[in-house]
């Protein structure tokens, strides 16, 4: 294994130097650095010139400057492992540790919730093949895929900023509008539905006529610019959030199971003031993550002590309906901090760019964590929308592939509960196929996202690299691919090795 | 499966109706707005504006309302006095025929009283440091390097050019009540009012050079000061000779004050190269004397807010009631149409740029945005080559063009060599198919407008761009010169053909008497426009090879192209500014023109001038360069400038700062 790994790693070093070298070359000779300079009539040109050819070193030619880089990163000769300077002067190794926070922010919670859509919605898909969702499906993703990313941003600021930020002003929604909007949204939900044709009618009309009152009552009382849950709406939420998770996890025959998630989401709900007054205005991370932890204890053990055989589901089910209660809560919490939000941001409380507001003068956490929400909010929507339908496709494939199988077969003959089946026989063998991708995906986050956030202003490092490649700022350049290349590498390395644990038939040799 | 989903609603219904019975107070109005949110296209690399480095132009954005001088350009790019800081004039005119170092000064003189926002008084011993970071011959004279071989340890951009050129280690006086300082040149400067000193506050050099991290005391900063004046001029003091028994004590004192200047010269190369600001910042860094000062800093934008103080430092008095500015920063590269989203939205107050239809289609119809067509200082030109260039890149200039070998360096025998009534003709016949008119709508009308069907201002003057105030006048008295080249089309070719007859007697449409070797860079617009003067070329018999170069900037100077389309950019705007691209040995010639005539003429740059002998002055150069057919002017980049129609008082400039150089007025 050891040896495995080792051999494995010295050839990624030799990947890296490879394509380290090629990359250093094929920019360096891509363009010059002193383009810029060249097309201005300033008075002081020449010896302008003259500092700059100093400073990026252009007496030495590229194939020869790829080792004095290589060099000063390992810090040979000098002991001091140096990135260099940006061609703004900056240190590079500054920059990266600066943009990479930012980076992980924004596409790690894109890319957990398109692996988690993606993943659920292609197992709803391949469980209901050829019906109605599964059409619904495969259109949405491969419509959503197809988009490119620019415009769709393009599209979400103007109708989830600039139009919303327009309609908060007047926050009522008139009745052909809400006629519209309910009528389309309601297409998409009864999309879900199969059955007769008789059926699916029924379901629309209800479905049109119910978003018809809630968005008339929202409209009514202000909601959108004043929202909250209250403890009715955590309450209620909660329990059906719960039962709902109960049925598909454990089935609502299991009892103990249903019963164990109720206490868990009553506990939360009892929580309600308790956290609202624990977590003010001046909570923080800290408190929150431990209160976070708490529940989840608490919940651990009100599933552990609610039964004493088959723990397993039950524990589940109470976790999750606690997760999900406190998820709520925290909604609340939020929307609770939109009207002071508003208020701060003089009425413009949706933004189209950058990571925070700059203009935000305030010290309330739940305000400002608004603020990070609002501006993290359009970006992971439009990355999701778009790499969602990557894993729901595969996802569907491969769960396919598995139920054809014999042994799914053979669980199915010996009288297996279907969710028996599909959860634990069927949906962990297809899951295989999507480590590789998973892996990759995940060691991609580091590299960023240049169009993303390039549209969406937040200084990550796909604008890095971006920037280095216009202003051909090699230093800058070569440490944002080192990086992304290195973990690409390992990446590969991770998910092989992965494979040999989730996979028995899979054994790494020497 | 239907029940599940009713029931499911319902539970929604519910929810949003519990909801019903909490408070509907609606949210207060704001306070009145003072912020103004700027959308920089670059990001802050330090807060020092002369450092050697790639991208000062944000930084002087940022800096630029902390701070105040003795002059400011206005939005028609006029360069204004500030007599709120101080005055200047020359005090001595007498460089004759033989010019001396000391044949002409100017002194200039800050204004009593005012003050740094620490409370220190401003004097002319801040102006000091400026010369030490522009003054080479400071530099080698005070022990502090050679910038031409970046041993420099002031570690400036602002060495080289007319002013390094024409002053000396000397060369600043301090009147003895120290609100005085008088600049010596070594000749004329026709460019004098711009080489004027700024202040820059040396007790936080000293300070910081110490190592003090807390604002001092009014006798510690005098002192300081006075500390500062005497390593300035103790490193440059002459020595007595070594046998004088002052020696070894003054040469003690001549290396104390060069340490101390190599202290703060180490640190003004690297304190100030900071992004991030904020409480724990040391203050001394932060000294300005502007109407705002430097709150904070972090990578995503600046915030500024006005001084506490009020307005002591010599900035213009504020008549705007701006409180707050907050610069943003563009992460990588802009993206116009978000930054045009943003000011839709609100979250951005102001930006300008060059224009782009992506930018201008979302601010021209958004609601509460003032939309503003402008220039920027660059313009697209196409240069004929008369001759060798003078200014080879590299020693050996081999180069692969289009798969073959090519001595950049080989003589220039092409069509357009030289002086020749022929080559003249010939540079004539090419200049006359260019299509400046439908090129200059193609890149200004139908970028502000697709269906846009006018006539965009073709540019027709190669030393006053068309935001300058005497374009009109200079293209006036140039006009008869103009006068085939911006006849129609179709009689411009016909002309192009009836002069290429001349020397090719069978040439027509299609017969490639000559070719044209055009270089351009791969910009779609060049490309386009290429494709535009191959089609027009042709139709007077003229063969156009075009050669689009990555490369393209470093081979300006190789003698195998005959055309080359460009922009040149301005970074400032200066009497002498043009003359290195048309001077027989001008830096910026790489086309090979050498007229002495020409030289001549350009040389009444170098002289005092007024403003209308200015623009004869113009004309002259200008009449020389149309009859000899060098240089071709296309059109001038348009800009775009778009704001929150709340804000009063903006002037959007050519020149940076585009929309804050008059940050005093602006206001809501």
């Amino acid at each position: 294994m050891l040896a495995y790994i080792g051999r494995r790693i010295s050839i990624a070093l030799l990947i890296l130097f490879g394509s380290t070298y090629l990359t250093y070359n094929l920019a360096a000779y891509s363009g010059d650095p002193l383009a810029g300079i060249r097309e201005s009539t300033d008075p002081k040109k020449e010896a302008i010139m003259a500092e700059l050819s100093r400073f990026y070193q252009l007496d030495v030619p590229p194939p020869a400057r790829y080792f004095l880089w290589i060099q000063k990163i390992f810090g040979i000769g000098t002991g001091q492992i140096d990135f260099g300077l940006t061609a703004k002067r900056l240190s590079v190794l500054d920059e990266i540790s600066a943009a990479i926070p930012t980076t992980l922010r924004l596409v790690t919670v894109a890319t957990f919730l398109a692996i988690i859509l993606g993943i659920t919605f292609g197992v709803l898909s391949a469980i209901r093949q050829y019906s109605r969702l599964d059409y619904t499906l495969t259109f949405l993703s491969f419509f959503l895929f197809s988009l490119p990313i620019f415009w769709v941003a393009v599209m979400l600021k103007e109708y989830l900023v600039i139009q919303f930020n327009t309609f908060l002003e007047d926050p009522t929604i008139n009745i052909v509008s809400n006629l519209l909007i309910s009528a389309v949204l309601a297409v998409v939900i009864t999309g879900f539905v199969s059955g007769t044709r008789k059926r699916v009618l029924i379901t629309w009309g209800a479905t049109f006529a119910i978003l018809m009152v809630v968005l008339q009552i929202a409209s009514l009382i202000s909601w959108f610019r004043q929202p909250s849950l209250g403890i009715f709406g955590v309450a209620i939420l909660g329990i059906s959030t719960s039962v709902g998770l109960t049925h598909v996890f454990a089935g609502l025959g299991n009892k103990k199971a249903l019963y164990a998630g109720l206490a868990a989401t009553g506990v939360g709900v009892a929580f309600y003031y308790p956290f609202g007054q624990i977590m003010n205005a001046s909570g923080n991370y800290a408190l929150f993550g431990g209160l976070a932890l708490l529940m989840l204890s608490m919940s651990y053990f009100i599933g552990y002590f609610f039964t004493k055989i088959d723990k397993g589901p039950v524990i589940r089910s109470a976790m999750l309906s606690a997760f999900f209660v406190s998820f709520f809560v925290v909604v609340d919490k939020f929307m609770q901090a939109w009207a002071p939000y508003y208020t701060l941001t003089d009425g413009k409380p949706m933004q189209t760019d950058g990571a925070y507001n700059l203009t935000l003068e305030t010290n309330d956490f739940w305000v400002l964590n608004l603020d990070l929400i609002t501006h993290l909010a359009l970006p992971t929507l439009a990355l999701t929308l778009i790499s969602f339908a990557g894993y729901l496709r595969y996802s569907r494939a491969s769960l396919l592939e598995v139920l054809n199988m014999d042994y799914v077969r053979t669980a199915r003959a010996k009288g297996m509960p279907e969710r028996e089946v599909i959860l634990r026989h069927a949906f962990r063998n297809s899951m295989l196929p999507l480590t590789t991708l998973v892996a990759f995906d995940i060691a991609g986050i580091v590299g960023g996202a240049i169009i993303t956030e390039r549209v969406f202003s937040w200084r990550g490092m796909g604008s890095l690299a971006n920037e280095a490649i216009v202003n051909q700022d090699l230093n800058l350049l070569m440490a944002t691919f080192a990086i992304t290349a290195f973990l690409a590498v390992m990446a590969t390395l991770v998910a092989d090795l992965l494979y040999s644990v989730l996979d028995p038939r899979i054994r790494i040799r020497k | 499966m239907k029940k599940t989903m009713i029931k499911g609603f319902a539970l929604v219904a519910a929810s949003v109706l519990g909801v019903t019975g909490l408070s509907l107070a609606p949210a207060n109005a704001s306070a009145a707005n003072k912020t103004m949110v700027v959308q920089e296209s670059n990001a802050l690399s330090g807060l020092n504006t002369a450092v050697n480095g790639f991208n000062l132009l944000t930084n002087s954005d940022v800096l630029g309302p902390t701070g105040a001088g003795f002059t400011y350009y206005n939005n028609k790019a006029q360069l204004v006095r500030n007599t709120a800081f101080g005055t200047f004039k020359i005090t001595k005119n007498d460089c004759g025929s033989t010019p001396s170092f000391g044949c002409f000064k100017v002194t200039y003189t800050v204004k009593k009283g005012l003050k740094y926002s620490d409370g220190t008084l401003i004097t002319a011993q801040d102006l000091l440091l400026s010369h030490a970071i522009s003054s080479s011959d400071y530099s080698i004279k005070a022990g502090l390097g050679d910038p031409s071989e970046g041993t420099a340890k002031f570690d400036s951009a602002g060495y080289g050019g007319a002013y390094d050129d024409h002053t000396r280690a000397e060369s600043f006086d301090l009147s003895d009540d120290n609100f005085s300082v008088t600049v010596s040149y070594d000749a004329f400067q026709p460019d004098w009012q711009v080489f004027g000193p700024g202040p820059g506050a040396v007790h936080a050099m000293v300070g910081i050079a110490k190592g003090k991290k807390t604002f001092q005391t009014a006798r510690t900063n005098a002192t300081y000061k006075s500390l500062f004046e005497e390593a300035y001029y103790g490193s440059i003091a002459t020595l007595p000779s070594q046998s004088d028994p002052d020696y070894e004590d003054e040469l003690g004192a001549r290396d104390d004050a060069r340490a101390l200047m190599k202290k703060i010269a180490a640190k003004w190369s690297t304190v100030w190269n900071i992004t991030t600001v904020n409480s724990s910042t040391n203050p001394l860094l932060l000294i300005s004397n502007g109407t705002f000062r430097l709150e904070s800093c972090t990578s995503t934008g600046c915030t500024l807010v006005k001084n506490p103080n009020g307005n002591i430092g010599g900035a213009p008095k504020q008549t705007g009631n701006l409180e707050k500015m907050i610069f943003k920063f563009t992460a990588g590269t802009l993206d116009d149409t978000a930054v045009g989203q943003a000011i839709a939205a609100g979250t951005v107050d102001i930006y300008s740029g060059a224009a782009t239809s992506s930018f201008w289609s979302v601010v021209n119809n958004a609601s509460g945005v003032t939309a503003f067509k402008g220039n920027v200082l660059t313009y697209e030109h196409l240069d004929l080559r008369t001759g060798n260039s003078i200014f080879p890149m590299a020693p050996d200039n081999i180069k692969t063009i289009e798969g073959s070998t090519v001595n950049c360096d080989a003589d220039y025998n092409g069509p357009f060599a030289g002086n020749s009534q022929q080559a003249k003709d010939l540079r004539k016949a090419f200049m006359l198919i260019v299509p400046r008119q439908t090129i200059a709508n193609n890149y200004i009308g139908k970028v502000f407008d697709p269906a846009f069907s006018g006539n965009s201002p073709v540019l027709n003057s190669l030393f006053s761009l068309t935001t300058e105030g005497d374009y009109a006048k200079v293209t006036a008295g140039s006009s008869a010169y103009l006068t085939d080249l911006n006849k129609d089309q179709t009689t411009r070719v016909a002309l192009a053909l009836a002069l290429v007859k001349k020397y090719y007697p069978s040439a027509a449409a299609g017969s490639d008497s000559f070719t044209v070797k055009l270089l351009t860079s791969s910009r779609p617009s060049r490309v386009a426009n290429a494709g535009l003067m191959t089609t027009e070329a042709a139709k007077a018999g003229i063969k156009v090879e075009h050669y689009i170069r990555s490369t393209w900037s470093s081979e300006l100077d190789c003698n195998f192209f005959d055309a080359a389309e460009f922009a040149w950019v301005k970074t400032g705007l200066s009497q002498t500014g043009t003359n290195p691209q048309y001077e027989s040995d001008g830096g910026n010639n790489s086309a090979g023109w050498n007229d002495s005539t020409l030289d001549t003429l350009l040389g009444e740059f170098e002289k005092l001038q007024t403003a209308t002998s200015l623009i004869t002055t113009k004309i002259n150069a200008e009449k020389r360069l149309w009859s000899n057919y060098y240089s071709l002017p296309m059109y001038q980049w348009p800009g775009a400038s778009a704001w929150n129609s709340d804000l009063k008082n903006i002037l959007p400039s050519p020149l940076a700062p585009n929309v804050t150089w008059n940050y005093w007025q602006i206001g809501y």
